[in-house]
């Protein structure tokens, strides 16, 4: 090892534990540290409204979800046409226990935290349920088999007494040290909570990808014939990758219920499922990036969206209808546009900007 | 050494689909330490041997056997965890990984930690893939692949994909490699390359190879014991001198003499 670890110029490694290494250089470690710090830092600085700190809330969620959706599509390449209902079986844990033991039951309300594992678990248990059909089955026919599940988990909801029906489960307010968490520091504190699991995630996942278990999901997306002939069991791995997905998908539908103190079937829908591989898609496939980017660009333009039809609903209130259907429009068209000029998502443009940036003073 | 090596035998392996016989009532043995040349004209039936071997196919009738174990019904991930590596023919690599993962692949079996270690990357999980990686550069060195190391495959050209190819079924350390028409579609120089590599993993790296080859001339110059085959039956055997004297090998190759 070179004498500055700081510059990335001169730095050699002298042995592979060295090179494991996530960060390079302490610069770079640094830079990752400070940007965590601001995360956590900045709801103190800003007086920020609830009606944008839900919607920075949903983000983080749904990029806990598209974390568990990029490594079965994404890196294991097995189509997900189910994911919302995955989330859905998340939140539905949850709702089943307030249903059963009371909304604001000691459980829910003070082991939140093994409550969300519970969550993932669950999901895990369903998702490697409903991957069992890839043992057989491949690329579109499996996507189909997924969407079943779909399809079984909302006739589900809707039809069972136990599950209200579809109609919203209420979940009470959690404990934090003692004190109910107010209604005013609601978003906030799930804010923190959220952040928490997304950068435990993130690290997770990062480090799943660099040993056999993340290879193997690689491999049997490339060439499932030569996974097999390096001792891979293809149809294991592709189980597992459900199983994981489904338990990134469940602990975020346990947020997503803690965070809107209930579980009401109209979030985790077939046109869920949909809008989770679209912000999958724009993120960048299989890349770990793109499952932040994915979320926050989607959501964030639904968000622009809306404002521009309640703008322009100012000046033409005889067009309102036009300007609602802007929305769906707008997905599509950027669904559309991705596939067609950046199918590596915008995961893709971080990565040219980091090139660029490594570069910079010394264009050559 | 020799004496611990398996031979692989191969008796009466009858493969069918539907009606076609693409293999019928072959019967041969790998001994341990020699290179094995299997030979035939186009659609003799090399591959379909080779996929019985490595467990993609199931032989119809007729049994396989690795020492004492028995391949006949074992899937591909059980034959190579027996020892039994196989090079493909058309290149099968991962090609979206770079050269190193590739290879860390082959590793999968010798990668020992659990799922909780993976997701902390401490400890045993960091050990392991580090005592890996050293193995994995030592083949790395051997097959020549230095400047590729960190290339993702699909960038790289053909000759280099089949060496990469040829690198990922050493690095299963098997005792049995099973090579599919390396040297398919090379130059001359490439093909010297290969050759000089084979050899060299028989003779330093004390594994068996099976070598499905349509170049006669490396075949013959290399291999220790040859086995013809042609449309699905064994035709002939022997040493390479025996087997080009014998006359209905030549036949099967130059037509009726």
């Amino acid at each position: 090892m070179s004498a500055n670890r700081w510059l990335a110029t001169g730095n050699f490694f002298s042995s592979y534990r060295e090179e494991q290494r996530i960060f390079a250089t302490h610069f770079d470690r640094a830079v990752f540290a400070v940007f965590i710090l601001a995360l956590l830092v900045w709801p103190m600085c800003f007086e920020v409204s609830n009606k944008y700190m839900l919607v920075i809330d949903n983000i983080m969620i749904a990029m806990v979800a598209i974390i568990g959706l990029n490594l079965v599509t994404g890196f294991a390449g097995l189509i997900s046409i189910g994911h919302a209902a995955f989330v859905g079986v998340g939140a539905y844990t949850l709702a089943f226990i307030a249903r059963q033991m009371g909304d604001s039951h000691i459980l829910i309300t003070h082991f939140w935290p093994g409550m969300l594992l519970l969550c993932g678990l669950v999901g895990a248990l369903f998702g490697g349920f409903v991957g069992l059909p890839a043992l057989r089955l491949k690329h579109l026919y499996l996507a189909i088999a997924t969407l079943s599940f779909q399809m079984i988990f909302q006739w589900t909801i809707n039809f069972l007494p136990i599950f209200n029906q579809g109609q919203t489960i209420s979940i009470g307010r959690v404990q934090w040290f003692g004190g109910e968490v107010a209604r005013s520091d609601h978003y906030l504190f799930w804010y923190y909570v959220i952040l928490i699991v997304v950068i435990m995630c993130g690290l997770a996942v990062r480090n799943l990808l660099r040993t056999r278990y993340g290879r193997s999901l690689v491999a049997v997306r490339d060439n499932d014939r030569a996974a097999d002939a390096m001792g891979i069991h293809p149809g294991m791995t592709k189980v597992f990758a459900f199983a994981l997905a489904g338990f990134f998908a469940g602990v975020a539908g346990g947020l997503h219920a803690y965070l809107y103190r209930g579980a009401g079937i109209e979030s985790f829908t077939l046109h869920q499922s949909i809008s989770y591989l679209a912000m999958a898609i724009v993120g960048g496939l299989g890349t770990l990036t793109g499952s932040f980017w994915g979320p926050a660009a989607i959501r964030l333009l639904d968000l622009q969206v809306e404002n521009l039809v309640e703008w322009s609903a100012r000046f033409m209130p005889a067009n309102m209808n036009l300007a609602t259907a802007l929305k769906p429009l707008t997905f599509g068209l950027v669904i559309v546009l991705f596939l067609m000029f950046e199918p590596r998502g915008i995961a893709n443009w971080w990565r040219i900007g980091r090139t660029y940036v490594k570069l910079w003073p010394f264009r050559y | 050494m020799l004496s611990t090596m398996n031979t692989l035998l191969v008796s009466d392996v009858t493969l069918t689909f539907g009606g076609l016989h693409a293999l019928s009532g072959i019967s041969l043995a790998i001994k341990p330490g020699l290179i094995t040349s299997i030979i035939g004209p186009n659609g003799a039936g090399k591959t379909s041997l080779l996929n019985c071997i490595s467990g993609f196919y199931h032989p119809t009738q007729g049994t396989i056997l690795f020492g004492e174990r028995s391949l006949t019904h074992a899937p591909p991930h059980r034959v190579s965890s027996m020892g039994i590596a196989r090079a493909f023919q058309n290149i099968e690599l991962f090609g979206g990984l770079t050269v190193l993962d590739n290879l860390m692949l082959a590793r999968h079996r010798n990668l020992r930690y659990g799922f909780l270690h993976a997701l902390i990357y401490q400890g045993k999980a960091s050990r392991s893939e580090a005592e890996n990686r050293a193995f994995v550069e030592d083949i790395i060195d051997f097959m020549e692949l230095e400047p590729h190391r960190k290339q993702t495959v699909g960038s790289l050209s053909y000759g280099v994909q089949k060496r990469v190819e040829v690198a990922r079924a050493l690095t299963m350390a098997p005792e049995l490699l099973l090579l599919d028409e390396p040297m398919a579609g090379m130059n001359i120089e490439e093909k010297e390359d290969m050759v000089r590599f084979v050899i060299d993993i028989q003779k330093e790296r004390h594994i068996t190879v099976v070598l499905v080859e349509h170049d006669l001339g490396v075949v013959m110059d290399i291999s220790d014991e040859i086995y013809v085959l042609d449309f699905g039956e064994l035709i002939g055997s022997g040493r390479p001198d025996e087997v080009a004297r014998d006359p209905k090998v030549v036949e099967a190759y130059i037509g009726e003499s």
